[in-house]
């Protein structure tokens, strides 16, 4: 009975402290992975370019801002640009994911499961590099760094400005790939 | 103090004034080219971070700078102002309009506004990632890598900053002097080796750059100046060379030796001389000037003697002759007679006798005696052998013991027949073949094959008459004799020679120049 308790205690505390994640990933610093994923995001940026009024929905997108000032985000500490790239990613995938929902045609779909994996895989990229997590704000209003759209074109060229500003720059500067480097 | 300020001062302001006048031609030569390629009313460009938008002027139209506005704006914001200036270019002969942007928002749409006089004039929505436009490469160097047909090119990229990786460049090269030029694409990488050049050759070459077009795009740079480069001459290793030529030499002076060596060998074998029998013929053309009866009248003996010896593979065989006792009868005067009739037998039983004869005078004599021999059956064991053969010389009657005195006057006959015209002459045996000289009054002779001996009327068995065997080879003949004991006997006699002449040619008989009486 005792041993028994003991041994829930312990699978608790295992379970809690997953010992199986504690081995880093090998930083992914080529940016010819990040490429290759906005290689994906024009294509489906230029298949859905015409795609104006048959795919417009009534609801709007909130999605995030794109613009990168040079001089600004060179300012910027790693821990703010993660930040804003996290988040930024965390909105553009609840963005893409509603569209799923939503009956569309073959080759919009195909568009939007490519770019639901691509979000996926660059989130992996950005763990290996030992970019911080995402972490919610605490405070339930409007975040400033977001915007609106109302159309699915609209969407996915947010979808590619986002990949290859903030996302790209931000893996570009990742400091796990510039140590040794003067 | 105040004249290194000063000093300090005009070197910066020549700095300024330089980098000015050089970014003011990119600025330039960029306006230049977008007026050509570029269809848009309002032509844009990013140079570094900032952003140029310019417009032309209307044609006969002249305005000033502040009857414009450029406003732009991006994500839902307010419109904001951009400063208007104008630019007359010098090449074209043209003004221009144009709004700089120092801080230029990137990966984000941005619509741009003209207005003239609070008017609408031209609108246009870019991403300002998209319209870069480089300055070209700097430090371009071209150099020889050591290898045959290879140039080194090298060169810095543009200054800019998050952009470095994302670039592709073209080179492009030509011969001096051609107008043909190879261009080779190449991204990221600041250098390249140019392969497949002619040797020893000056080349120009050329780069220019261009956002790859996946995280940034844009237009061509201008191209840079063209840098030269010569390539190395070919590759001879003047060793290699040395050697060839040396082993060169020593395979032509090794073929000399061998040909003058085997001069007379080759010459022979390339240049066969024609056949003469000359030699054959000692002196025929060189003394008697090609005369060949006056030679032949002056080397008789020595020529049969010569040319006799060319048939060694035929002996020659002592010729055997035995009479026979009962010619003893008739006496000298049967002896003188029976020369010519004996001369005709042994002509007529030598190989290649026609049958041709003049008729002896003792001829009828002949024949009875050796019809006489025929009807003596004890003769023909002795000859027995010489039945066998095709040919028979039959000289000498059977019974050896009887004649053995008579024998040797029994050749008498023969000895008349193979003697010259006049005394037979004694001479030694020959160990070479003799020669029939003709007698007078004897039959011609001809070369003939074999005679055959049934078809003979002499039979080769005659009363006083010992055999001889006489084996025909067609061209030559050997006599053997009956036996051994025979020629020692005869040994003891008198040897003939006869010399043979003929009328078609001189034959080399293999006959034998021993004729031997035996008594």
């Amino acid at each position: 009975m005792q041993i028994t308790r003991l041994f829930a205690f312990l699978l608790m505390v295992l379970e809690w402290t997953r010992p199986g994640l504690s081995s880093p990933l090998r930083p992914i610093c080529d940016l010819r992975v990040v490429d290759h994923f906005i290689k994906e995001a024009w294509d489906a940026e230029a298949a859905l370019r015409a795609c104006k009024d048959a795919c417009s929905i009534a609801t709007n997108f909130t999605v995030p801002l794109t613009r990168v000032d040079f001089d600004v985000w060179a300012a910027m500490n790693i821990e703010e640009q993660a930040q804003e790239v996290q988040s930024g990613i965390h909105v553009l995938n609840d963005a893409i994911s509603s569209l799923q929902a939503s009956n569309q045609t073959d080759v919009l779909q195909s568009h939007i499961d490519a770019s639901i994996n691509n979000i996926a895989s660059i989130r992996q990229v950005l763990r290996s590099l030992s970019i911080p997590e995402y972490v919610p704000p605490t405070n339930v209003g409007e975040d400033k760094e977001m915007q609106k759209v109302s159309s699915i074109s609209e969407l996915f060229q947010v979808h590619i400005n986002f990949l290859r500003g903030k996302v790209r720059l931000l893996v570009a500067s990742a400091p796990v790939c510039h140590q040794g480097v003067s | 103090m105040t004249k290194m300020r000063s000093n300090r001062l005009k070197i910066v302001f020549m700095l300024c004034l330089g980098f000015v006048t050089i970014g003011g031609q990119h600025f330039e030569s960029k306006v230049a080219q977008l007026l050509q390629d570029e269809t848009e009313h309002i032509k844009c460009f990013v140079e570094g971070k900032d952003l140029t938008c310019f417009w032309e002027e209307e044609e006969e139209r002249n305005h000033l700078h502040n009857q414009y506005t450029f406003t732009y704006s991006y994500e839902n914001k307010n419109k904001m102002a951009c400063a208007v200036s104008s630019l007359s270019l010098l090449a074209s002969n043209k003004t221009i309009f144009f709004c700089k942007l120092a801080k230029t928002p990137f990966f984000a749409t941005l619509h741009l506004q003209v207005l003239r006089d609070g008017q609408m004039l031209y609108t246009r929505s870019l991403n300002a990632e998209n319209i870069l436009f480089l300055d070209p490469p700097r430090n371009l160097t071209v150099m020889s890598s050591g290898k045959e047909g290879q140039l080194n090119v090298s060169w810095l990229p543009p200054q800019l900053k998050y952009m470095d990786d994302s670039m592709i460049y073209e080179v492009r090269y030509a011969a001096e002097g051609s107008d043909l030029g190879k261009v080779e694409v190449i991204k990221v990488s600041t250098m390249l080796v140019l392969f497949g050049l002619e040797s020893d050759t000056r080349y120009k070459v050329w780069v220019r750059v261009k956002p790859d077009g996946v995280a940034y795009k844009g237009y061509w740079s201008a191209w840079t100046e063209p840098v030269f480069g010569v390539t190395p001459p070919s590759d001879v290793d003047p060793l290699i060379v040395l050697l060839v030529l040396s082993i060169g030499l020593i395979l032509c002076l090794l073929s000399l030796t061998v040909i003058l060596s085997h001069q007379k060998f080759l010459l022979k074998k390339l240049w066969p001389d024609i056949p003469t029998p000359e030699h054959k013929f000692p002196g025929l053309f060189t003394v008697y000037k090609g005369d060949f009866k006056e030679w032949m009248s002056h080397n008789n003996g020595s020529m049969w003697g010569r040319s006799v010896h060319v048939y060694t593979e035929e002996l020659p065989s002592p010729l055997e002759v035995l009479s026979e006792v009962s010619l003893t009868s008739h006496g000298t005067s049967q002896r003188e007679e029976m020369k010519p009739a004996e001369e005709d037998e042994s002509e007529r039983s030598d190989s290649g006798l026609t049958d041709r004869w003049r008729d002896p005078p003792h001829a009828h004599w002949l024949m009875d005696q050796l019809r006489a021999l025929q009807e003596n059956p004890e003769s023909h064991s002795q000859s027995s052998l010489l039945q066998s053969h095709d040919t028979y010389v039959t000289l000498n009657q059977g019974d050896i013991e009887q004649q053995a005195d008579d024998v040797f006057e029994e050749t008498l006959p023969l000895q008349t027949l193979f003697s010259s015209a006049g005394t037979p002459s004694l001479s030694t045996s020959h160990s070479d073949l003799g020669s029939l000289q003709q007698s007078s009054g004897s039959g011609r002779l001809s070369s003939q094959s074999s005679l055959e001996y049934p078809n003979h009327t002499w039979p080769p068995k005659g009363p006083g008459y010992s055999y001889m065997a006489v084996a025909d080879s067609g061209v030559s003949m050997d006599y053997s004799p009956m036996s051994s004991s025979r020629i020692a006997e005869l040994g003891r006699h008198r040897i003939y020679t006869n010399d043979y002449k003929n009328e078609i040619f001189p034959h080399k008989w293999p006959l034998s120049g021993q004729y031997i009486k035996s008594g």
